[in-house]
């Protein structure tokens, strides 16, 4: 069952150096109890498609296009209405999990509020629940901890606090943009270990933001692939890995630094990212692909469906047929 | 192995700090960010130090060109030592040593060019050069890291992050410096630019014989420029070794979980890998484990590693490992 569709998504930001284009007609599905990840660089547009989900694009942001969750369409729904979506239906977890929390709140305070606010419970009751959710998040000593400060929690320890808060109503769908950039390696699979496991255990579906390709292939099902606000690539994980179709996907899976293989060089892609406020007419990575030629340049690829649950969107895609 | 280009013994930087949250007239107390560290560097090798955050990395690079002071050891550059030099005898050395830092456009000049920013360095420390002999040498080394001619008077904020980076550079090597350290140049860039740059340091190393020292918490990077890597925790080597011996074997539990906790990208890899993970965070540095730093989150710590500081004990392959235990 689909429980988010998203389809031909636009967001645009009036500037002072003019419109910017940070999404540009994004189609995207997320099923009941799923993870899929969304993959871009900086600038690629995947944080704005989330805000946008969640209805807190910036003021001077507007998005067209179709958001239904649950049947529901989110786009244009009014400031009461899309409250009672957040935090009880979709909830987010953001990347850096100092500045999340409320410096001047106790972390009991800032977690019982959800549940004072969205399920009326009485504090006692919503104290308990709080504290539950933190040793889910195994958090040590949840009891004690839940009355201090977030200046006296580490950095993974805010994060599984902000996890923790965002499960609280028990959402159906947990968006968790960019949760373990900010922390340090091994905490990082820490966090991660704790995001796989509420897909089980609190039956969530999850989206996971992320720039980081290793973090993908352990822990999600189907990825889509975003270059300039635009989908590049979608399909199950293994296969994108395994085999990309696009040329972008390719660039971006050899510039990691593996540990497991030796090689001289890494394989860089040429080239810097496109501003959003020029994008090029046609496709956005024309400029730094190897394959493209002149139509790239000039008529923009449309997704088109590749292989059974792959989409693909390249005039000259890798692995034969195109 | 020729002799060495800077040879640090024993150097240690403590700061007097108060902890988070107690009032102004509260006792300062000693954080040890960096403790007895000592390594040689030679002429054209790189040396990769990895760590977690605030395991005193960037504190140690600083310490080397100067910005903190060092509270004990010695850091001997071609014989002399950095350490004891009062700041005049050590302006004329600091051509030698140029330093990149970690946030590519704020380490440069908002309201200086491209162009101005590359020849700062080279007014300060050369000055009976005339301006055109300065502006070819800045347009050459533009070149040589892959920016465009008209790129030199152009301002930081029209550059991108992997081109600002380039700038900087530029900046350091203007001097013609024999050691650049880098304190993690390309963990704000994006995958695809972070290639590139490392890339562009790793030619730029070979073809202009630099000592490079390359700080940064991904093993990864490092991995791929360094011929020698440093493990560092909480202001203390872990271990020390041949780059390419110390990532396929292991020898310190820090270490095997640090390589534990880099994932692959590849599914078929890092779904059947187990979860080795580490538990716990970086204890804080104020108030540090007795014995072993690292004893509170390793998985085979023994009774006996609280009590005496492990040696840096020598294997057979000539790697340093400070665990008496592998």
């Amino acid at each position: 069952m689909t429980l988010l569709q998203v389809r031909e998504l636009r967001v645009c930001f009036q500037t002072g150096d003019g419109t910017v284009d940070a999404v540009n007609g994004v189609d995207l599905a997320v099923s009941a109890g799923q993870a899929i990840a969304v993959v871009g660089e900086s600038g690629s547009g995947k944080s704005q498609i989330m805000l946008a989900v969640m209805g807190l694009l910036a003021r001077n942001g507007t998005a067209s296009g179709s958001i239904k969750f649950d049947g529901t369409e989110l786009l244009g729904l009014d400031e009461r209405a899309f409250n009672r979506i957040r935090a009880r239906a979709i909830a987010m977890v953001f990347q850096d999990p100092m500045t999340a929390l409320n410096p001047y709140m106790k972390i009991s305070h800032q977690m019982t509020e959800v549940l004072t606010l969205h399920k009326g419970m009485s504090y006692g009751a919503a104290l308990g629940e709080a504290v539950r959710l933190l040793d889910a998040m195994e958090v040590p000593d949840a009891r004690a901890r839940i009355t201090m400060y977030p200046h006296e929690f580490s950095g993974g320890m805010c994060q599984r606090v902000l996890i923790a808060m965002a499960l609280l109503c028990r959402p159906r769908l947990l968006i968790a943009d960019e949760p373990t950039t900010a922390l340090d390696a091994t905490v990082r699979g820490q966090i991660m270990r704790l995001l796989g496991n509420v897909k089980s255990t609190f039956d969530t579906a999850v989206i996971l933001v992320t720039h980081d390709a290793g973090i993908v292939a352990g822990h999600c099902d189907e990825m889509v692939v975003l270059y300039g606000g635009q989908v590049m690539e979608s399909g199950p994980v293994a296969e994108t890995f395994v085999a990309p179709l696009h040329p972008y996907t390719r660039g971006l899976l050899d510039a990691v630094p593996r540990l497991d293989r030796d090689g001289e060089r890494l394989r860089a892609i040429p080239g810097d990212p496109p501003g959003m406020n020029q994008l090029p007419g046609g496709c956005p990575f024309a400029a730094r692909c190897p394959r493209a030629d002149e139509r790239c340049h000039h008529v923009r690829p449309p997704g088109v469906i590749h292989a059974p649950g792959r989409r693909v969107a390249c005039h000259w895609p890798l692995g034969g047929a195109g | 192995m020729s002799a060495p280009l800077l040879s640090v013994r024993d150097l240690s930087v403590t700061f007097r700090v108060r902890p988070g949250g107690s009032p102004p007239w509260a006792r300062r107390k000693e954080l040890q960010a960096v403790r007895g560290v000592g390594f040689d560097l030679a002429p054209a090798e790189t040396l990769g130090i990895v760590g977690e955050s605030g395991s005193g990395k960037s504190t140690l690079a600083r310490s080397l060109i100067g910005t903190v002071p060092a509270t004990g050891g010695r850091a001997l550059w071609q014989g002399k030592d950095l350490l004891a030099l009062d700041p005049g005898e050590r302006r004329p050395l600091r051509r030698d040593m140029q330093m990149i830092f970690q946030d590519p456009l704020g380490a440069l000049d908002p309201r200086m060019t491209a162009g101005e920013i590359i020849a700062e360095p080279l007014v300060t420390h050369v000055t009976d050069l005339s301006r055109r002999e300065i502006t070819s040498r800045v347009s050459a080394l533009l070149e040589r890291v892959g920016l465009l001619p008209e790129h030199i008077n152009r301002y930081p904020h029209e550059f991108s992050g992997g081109q600002c980076q380039r700038i900087g550079i530029a900046r350091a090597l203007i001097v013609q410096p024999k050691l650049l350290i880098c304190d993690e140049p390309v963990s704000a860039l994006d995958v695809s630019v972070q290639a590139q740059i490392v890339n562009l340091l790793s030619d730029l190393q070979r073809d202009l014989d630099l000592s490079l020292i390359f700080i940064s918490h991904d093993l990864g990077v490092v991995k791929h420029i360094a011929d020698r890597i440093l493990v560092f925790y909480l202001g203390r080597v872990m271990e020390f070794g041949v780059t390419r011996a110390l990532v396929h074997d292991p020898r310190h539990p820090y270490t095997r979980a640090l390589i534990a906790a880099t994932p692959v990208p590849d599914p078929a890899v890092e779904r059947g890998r187990p979860a080795t993970g580490l538990e716990g965070e970086l204890p804080s540095p104020l108030s540090p484990p007795s014995g072993c730093i690292f004893r509170t989150r390793c998985p085979v710590a023994r009774p006996s590693c609280a009590g005496a500081i492990p040696t840096l004990d020598e294997h057979d392959d000539g790697r340093l490992v400070a665990c008496p235990f592998v």
